[in-house]
């Protein structure tokens, strides 16, 4: 049995999909952050498998930039979960209702 | 057949480490799900010849960003909440991300995406006015210093940007 694009696309989409449900019904800020991450990583899976299926490299050097996006995302997103909690005592994001109307 | 095997293999452990950091109550068993699949998406990329980002998404995703975040959750979030169950705005992701699965899944089976090019099928990729073998560190290299160069320069002060934010938030004075 060869994998084939399809294969790789198609793992993508679930991943994709399960970030999605965490990051919509999760509490916890942090698993929040994770699926977003986890669904920039369906991302990247794609880019991969499409620029090995046309023989470029322009896919793996956008994976490089979605990289450093998330490591900046990853500093900036922990340091406002750190201050959250300073402030609330808590990751739940329920809690942080101050602009709500 | 053996690069079959691998691939199942893989995405099973991928797919188990984001079902463990969607559903598991435990914020640590989700981190390391999370840890779990990033490390199995690097294989994935060591998979479709390009090594070198599956070292990168090891050292980077599965290493840096994860110790950072295991380390809140121990340090701070001992909390266990699940996901929610029962309100409105659950049932409607759940719908939502049924019809967006099958949507992709009717799509890409329809597009008849099919095997990876092999051999002399794969053409060299040209760099800066050079010829290299695909996914080789040269190639990408010299791909990212000739036609990438801005994006590349725009990405090192983003992080710059985002030191400096982080630096900021953390101070002692702002809670």
């Amino acid at each position: 049995m060869t994998i084939t694009l399809g294969h790789y696309l198609i793992l993508a989409v679930f991943l994709f999909t399960v970030g999605i449900i965490g990051a919509l019904t999760r509490k916890s800020a942090i698993i929040v952050f994770l699926s977003i991450e986890l669904m920039l990583n369906a991302a990247n899976v794609v880019f991969m498998a499409m620029g090995r299926y046309f023989g470029q490299l322009d896919g793996a050097v956008f994976v490089l930039f979605i990289l450093a996006v998330s490591a900046a995302e990853a500093a900036v997103g922990v340091a406002i979960v750190v201050a959250f909690i300073r402030r609330r005592g808590t990751t739940d994001i329920d809690a942080a209702n101050l602009m709500k109307w | 057949m053996m690069a079959a095997v691998v691939f199942f293999a893989v995405a099973f452990l991928a797919f188990l480490g984001a079902l463990a950091l969607v559903f598991h109550r435990h914020p640590m068993v989700a981190g390391l799900g999370m840890a779990l699949s990033t490390l199995s998406i690097g294989v994935l990329y060591v998979l479709l010849r390009v090594p070198f980002l599956g070292l990168f998404q090891a050292i980077i995703y599965a290493g840096a960003v994860m110790v950072i975040v295991l380390y809140i959750v121990m340090a701070l979030g001992q909390e266990e909440t699940g996901p929610r169950v029962g309100s409105v705005q659950t049932g409607l992701t759940y719908v939502a991300a049924a019809l967006l699965l099958l949507q992709f899944y009717w799509a890409i089976v329809r597009s008849g995406a099919g095997p990876f090019p092999e051999g002399s099928a794969l053409p060299p990729v040209t760099a800066g006015g050079t010829n290299y073998a695909f996914g080789t560190i040269q190639a990408f290299g010299s791909l990212l210093v000739s036609h990438y160069s801005v994006p590349f320069e725009v990405a090192s002060l983003l992080l710059v940007g985002a030191m400096v934010g982080a630096v900021i938030l953390s101070r002692r004075s702002w809670s």
